[in-house]
C-alpha cells in the first residue's frame, strides 16, 4: 500500500469502544428515567420540576450527568472525525476539522454543564 | 490498493461487498450521524434550563406532542441498532472473534426487535399527548 488508508489513530479508535460501552449504561437507564418511565397519563407533561425532582435529590444523579455529558459529546465528535478521518483530507484541512470539532465539543460541555447546574437547582 | 476515487470509491465498495458486515457498518455510520444531529437539537431544547425553570417548562412542552412522540420511536430506532451493533463491533473487536460477526449480528437484529417492541408500546400513549396536563 502506497498511501494512509485513513487518517485515524489507534487511541480514537479506543477511546471510542470505551466511552461506547460506558454509554451503553448511561443510555439505558437515562431513556428509561426520562422518556420511557416518566408515565405521562399519571405524572403530566415532563416540566422543569418534574426533571429537578427527578434529579436534585441525589448525588449518584449528579455525578452520572456530570460523566454523562462529555463522554456523550466526544463519542459523538469522534465519531464524526472516524468518519472525516477514511476521506483522508490533507494535513491542513484535518487540523482545521479537528479544531473546528474541538471546539464545538468544548462548547457543548459548556452548554451541558450550565443546563445541568439549572436542573439541578443551580448555584 | 488504494483508489483515486474518494468519495466514488465508497460507493464502489458498497456495490462490490454486498456482505451484511458492509451494510451493518453503514447503518452504523448514518445512525451515528443521525444521533450526533439529534444530540445537538437535545442541547438546544434542554439548554433552556439556563434561562430559568419557565422557559425550560414552555420548550419542553413544545417538543411534547404526538408528531415528537413519533419521532422518538425513529430515535430509539437509531439508539438501539447503534448501541447493540456498536457493542458488537467491540466485542468482536476486543476479543477477536471476527469469524462470528455473522452470528452476533443476527443476534443484534433479534434483540433489536424485542426493543423495538417494546419501545412502540411504551410510546403509544404518548400519542394521545394533548389529553394530559402538565405535571409537577
Amino acid at each position: 500500500m502506497d498511501a494512509k488508508l485513513s487518517n485515524q489513530s489507534v487511541l480514537t479508535w479506543f477511546l471510542q469502544r470505551i466511552t461506547g460501552l460506558f454509554l451503553g449504561f448511561f443510555l439505558i437507564t437515562h431513556i428509561n428515567v426520562h422518556h420511557l418511565l416518566h408515565d405521562i397519563t399519571t405524572k403530566g407533561l415532563i416540566s422543569f420540576e418534574s426533571v429537578s425532582e427527578n434529579l436534585a435529590s441525589s448525588t449518584f444523579w449528579k455525578l452520572y450527568y456530570f460523566l454523562f455529558v462529555p463522554m456523550v459529546v466526544y463519542h459523538a465528535l469522534n465519531g464524526l472525525w472516524q468518519i472525516i478521518a477514511d476521506f483522508r483530507l490533507s494535513g491542513g484541512a484535518a487540523l482545521t476539522i479537528k479544531i473546528l470539532l474541538w471546539v464545538l465539543g468544548i462548547v457543548l460541555v459548556v452548554i451541558g454543564a450550565m443546563t445541568l447546574n439549572n436542573l439541578f437547582g443551580g448555584a | 490498493m488504494t483508489s483515486k476515487k474518494q468519495l466514488g470509491g465508497v460507493v464502489e465498495d458498497a456495490e462490490l461487498n454486498k456482505n451484511v458486515g458492509n451494510f451493518s457498518y453503514w447503518v452504523h455510520r448514518i445512525t451515528g450521524v443521525g444521533l450526533a444531529v439529534y444530540l445537538l437539537m437535545h442541547t438546544f431544547v434542554l439548554s433552556s434550563a439556563i434561562s430559568g425553570p419557565e422557559s425550560f417548562s414552555s420548550r419542553m412542552q413544545d417538543v411534547q406532542s404526538p408528531l415528537f412522540a413519533i419521532l422518538e420511536i425513529l430515535l430509539l430506532a437509531g439508539v438501539f441498532y447503534h448501541m447493540l451493533n456498536g457493542l458488537r463491533v467491540t466485542l468482536v473487536d476486543f476479543f477477536g472473534w471476527t469469524r462470528h460477526h455473522k452470528l452476533f449480528l443476527i443476534v443484534v437484529a433479534v434483540l433489536f426487535v424485542i426493543l423495538m417492541i417494546v419501545a412502540i408500546v411504551l410510546q403509544i400513549p404518548k400519542f394521545d399527548i394533548g389529553n394530559y396536563g402538565v405535571g409537577g
